[in-house]
């Protein structure tokens, strides 16, 4: 199978000195769901936003390719128009908007028959939205955000789709219901890319994971592998480690294999 | 009390003049976040364009439109070849308001250069003189057509705005333009757009208000500055309040003139602009501030 | 950036024995400069320094203190008019400067208020109004404006055997010095951190302390009695004064001065001061086209170098300090 995006050694600076990415390289394949975990600051959301084109004259160095194109260095308007979806940490709602209007916005540039098709869809997956369709975006809950931004990125029919915590600040309850309806949406063909602090729940829907951490990608698997791994699991999944010594402190912090 | 009538209806022809200067400043602030210092300077540049064309034999209403054109391109101009590569280079708020000013010299010494600095009369067609009577209240024929026009151009700014496709992206771009950038939406274009509209909004303005005025390169000035008042008397924010601020800031300026005095008729009306603001710091129907600490 | 150890260093105003050379150098070349150069480079050179104040002024509201006036022209006007009748009453030059630089000073404490609640561009048309109502009141108010020819003040005369001009050269040069180095004071000291620190989040600000009120009061009344004496020595050194010299302009000129030249600095303040004034004169002989020529010329420091000149000069001395490296 041919990589639907192809990362080589992309870095991004800020402020010209500031190095977030160095030298990352990463590739994803086509229906698949990927997820990027890492410790704040690791550079994931810089990640996607250097993916979507929001930093200007970023990557710096290297390239990334999408179905065989070059993307990088390309307005965030150009990007958006090939079929990638960003959905930002913020959820990037119009929040003076209604609900309609902004899933109307969703469709922007799209004339076919499919809209149609493609309302009843995500109302099936997220039926609130069709209740608050009149109401202002602001007004919403977190939750009712996080679905209204997920069915507006929906409609553009993305090829691939980024989400950037979609998680956050979410009741674990609300959280589930979110990931119930990602894992939906990629039975329905869509590639995902997502980047998490909640490893458990990232992990449990992704085909295939990567670990990053200052800037670089340290660890690649699949998702059972990552599962599987000790330090994963200890760092991320909060698994073991506290029994290691038997007097009930550690004498040295357990050396990563990266 | 007939006076009273008088006044309040001479307040409101001036008053929709800077309800449409006003409004091309708030659609600006609003789209870039930008003060357009240029925008009276523009609205001149355009107004001598209609009065070169008119010059050359052109009929009213082409001319009318070519320099509306004319004054749209110039914003756009400006838009394009300075404000984004000077965003792309991270100017500072302050520092794209200082470009609107540089642009305003530069139009001002153009004008200044090509249509020369002698007061001019401005031919228009509709009369200054014609009046007529309703009661006891004059209105002349110029400022029926002023203040009809004023509700016309309200009328297509609302339809545009609220009810259109590319008035929803004008909307979703002022208010995210990240988010409206990852939804594929032309913001580029869809800004410029935005300060094409406004100055063609404002050489309107300038063309209602020339004949009334005698034209020269500093006309605008003082109009400017109270369209700017009424733009921020509404809530710079707010296309609504720009055309309320407009028409509060015209009746109560020309009651302030004919009851108080009329040497200090601005002072009046920016006396009215700090008490308002006083009670509502953002402005009429400006949004409150929400300030997350 | 520099690195500072001790406390004593921070107070210091300059740090590094390069920048003493070239500070002297650049304070040497300016006491020499009138011996040498022709009379109306002298002239203009005077009105720079005079400029300079009023932009310092101005940089300390804009730049520290984050707060956008454009009623500068209006202190400019009361500072002038207030100086004009007190020199008419016989008062000497120095007292009447400090009364020029208190009653704009006073007015703009009043003028502070409404920043209390407004905030950027509210608060920038109601100082708009401000100008505007200054200038409409001397126009209209002949008592206050001196008459219909306008004001005449007494210049100074000259001593030491110098002439007029060397003379007012080098007055404005000290007292614009003495400015100088006071807002150089007030920037290194608890004031100057409480402006910065309102401009940068104001509500934080409050939080760890900082009188909110008294500090942007404060910075207006700074800001204004810097203004009101630079309106003093414009009037002293021009001998006449009339409201047309004091138009929303004005104002705006000031505000380019503290853009072109660079925010929050004093040197950027310096550099602006000069820019405004320069610009102008040197192309002088376009006669029409200057206006078109300053707009071109702020147009394209401001597309190349957002942070002004100053931003310009700090990339320059980075650039060389790590000469060989980078």
């Amino acid at each position: 199978m041919t990589a639907l995006l192809k990362i080589a050694s992309i870095e991004t600076l800020y402020y010209d000195r500031i190095y977030a990415l160095q030298g990352l390289s990463l590739e994803i394949n086509e229906k698949e769901v990927f997820t990027v975990l890492g410790p704040n600051g690791a550079g994931k959301t810089t990640l996607l936003k250097t993916i979507a084109g929001l930093l200007k004259d970023q990557p710096n160095k290297g390239t990334i390719q999408f179905m065989g194109k070059r993307i990088h260095r390309l307005a965030p308007e150009r990007v958006s128009r090939l079929g990638i979806v960003y959905v930002p940490e913020d959820r990037g709602l119009f929040r003076e908007l209604t609900v309609k209007e902004n899933l109307d916005l969703g469709c922007w540039g799209r004339k076919d028959k499919g809209i149609h098709d493609d309302f009843e869809f995500i109302y099936q997956l997220f039926p609130i939205l069709k209740e608050r369709s009149k109401q202002q975006a602001e007004t919403l809950s977190g939750g009712e955000q996080q679905m209204l931004t997920m069915a507006r990125a929906m409609l553009r029919r993305p090829k691939l789709l980024m989400l950037d915590e979609p998680s956050l600040g979410l009741a674990p309850l609300v959280a589930r219901h979110v990931y119930d309806a990602l894992s939906q949406i990629s039975q329905a063909g869509t590639t995902i890319l997502l980047v998490e602090q909640n490893a458990r729940m990232a992990l449990r829907i992704a085909d295939f994971g990567y670990i990053m951490e200052s800037g670089r990608i340290v660890l690649e698997g699949t998702s059972k592998e990552l599962q599987e791994n000790e330090d994963v699991q200890e760092l991320y999944l909060g698994l073991g480690g506290e029994t290691v010594s038997p007097k009930g402190w550690r004498l040295y912090k357990k050396r990563r294999t990266w | 009390m007939t006076n009273f009538f008088q006044y309040v209806v001479s307040g409101l022809s001036t008053g929709s003049i800077y309800a449409l200067v006003a409004l091309g400043l708030a659609l600006v602030y609003r789209s870039t976040r930008i003060l357009h210092f240029a925008h009276g300077d523009i609205t001149t540049a355009g107004t001598f364009f209609a009065f070169t064309l008119l010059g050359l034999n052109l009929h009213f209403w082409p001319a009318f439109i070519l320099a509306m054109v004319f004054g749209a391109l110039i914003a756009m101009t400006f838009y394009f070849c300075v404000l984004v590569p000077a965003q792309r280079r991270e100017a500072t708020q302050l520092g794209q308001i200082i470009l609107t000013v540089g642009l305003g010299l530069i139009l001002q010494g153009l004008i200044s250069y090509f249509g020369g600095t002698e007061p001019q009369s401005f031919p228009f067609p509709l009369s200054d003189t014609k009046i007529y009577r309703l009661g006891n209240v004059v209105i002349s024929e110029l400022s029926i057509g002023t203040f009809g026009i004023g509700l016309l151009t309200c009328l297509f700014l609302y339809l545009l705005v609220q009810k259109t496709r590319l008035g929803l992206a004008m909307r979703a771009t002022s208010e995210n333009l990240p988010a409206a950038q990852t939804m594929g939406i032309p913001t580029r274009g869809i800004l410029a757009l935005s300060w094409g509209l406004a100055a063609a909004l404002g050489v309107l303005a300038g063309l209602f208000l020339a004949p009334t005025l005698l034209l020269d390169p500093f006309f605008m000035l003082e109009p400017f500055l109270k369209g700017f008042a009424a733009a921020i008397l509404g809530g710079l924010n707010s296309l609504p309040g720009a055309i309320i601020g407009g028409l509060i800031l015209g009746v109560s300026e020309s009651l302030a003139g004919g009851f108080i005095s009329i040497a200090f008729k601005n002072t009046f009306a920016f006396l009215i602009i700090i008490l308002v603001l006083l009670v509502r710091p953002e402005g009429l129907l400006g949004e409150e501030f929400i300030e997350r600490v | 950036m520099d690195l500072i150890e001790s406390y004593k260093e921070e107070l210091q105003l300059i740090r590094k024995p390069w920048t003493r050379v070239w500070v002297g150098a650049f304070v040497l070349a300016l006491l020499l400069l009138p011996w040498y150069a022709p009379e109306h480079i002298t002239y203009v050179f005077s009105i720079i320094f005079i400029y300079t104040v009023g932009v310092q002024g101005q940089n300390l509201l804009i730049g520290y203190t984050g707060q956008i006036s454009f009623g500068q022209a209006g202190f400019l006007a009361i500072g002038a008019f207030t100086f004009g009748h007190l020199s008419r009453l016989g008062i000497p030059w120095p007292i009447g400067l400090l009364g020029a630089g208190l009653a704009a000073g006073l007015f703009g404490l009043v003028v502070g208020f409404p920043s209390l609640r407004l905030k950027g561009p509210y608060l920038a048309i109601v100082t708009l109004g401000f100008g505007v109502a200054v200038y409409q009141v001397f126009v209209n108010s002949e008592v206050l404006s001196g008459g219909r020819m306008g004001m005449i003040i007494q210049k100074l005369s000259p001593h030491f055997g110098l002439s007029r001009i060397t003379y007012n050269y080098y007055f404005n040069f000290l007292i614009a010095l003495l400015f100088t180095l006071v807002s150089y004071n007030i920037i290194s000291s608890y004031m100057g951190r409480a402006f910065i620190a309102i401009r940068d989040n104001d509500i934080a600000a409050e939080v760890i302390g900082v009188n909110l009120t008294f500090y942007k009061l404060l910075s207006f009344a700074v800001s204004s009695f810097y203004t009101g004496v630079q309106g003093g020595l414009y009037g002293l050194f021009l001998g006449y004064l009339e409201p047309n010299m004091f138009t929303f302009m004005e104002a705006i000129t000031l505000f380019v001065a503290v853009i072109i030249g660079g925010l929050a600095s004093v040197e950027g303040s310096i550099m602006g001061a000069a820019f405004v004034i320069l610009v102008p004169q040197v192309f002088s002989s376009f006669k029409e086209m200057v206006p078109v020529v300053y707009g071109v010329t702020i147009l394209i420091v401001l597309i190349f170098e957002p942070y002004g000149l100053y931003g310009r000069w700090f990339k320059m001395r980075l650039y060389f300090r790590n000469w060989p490296f980078r």
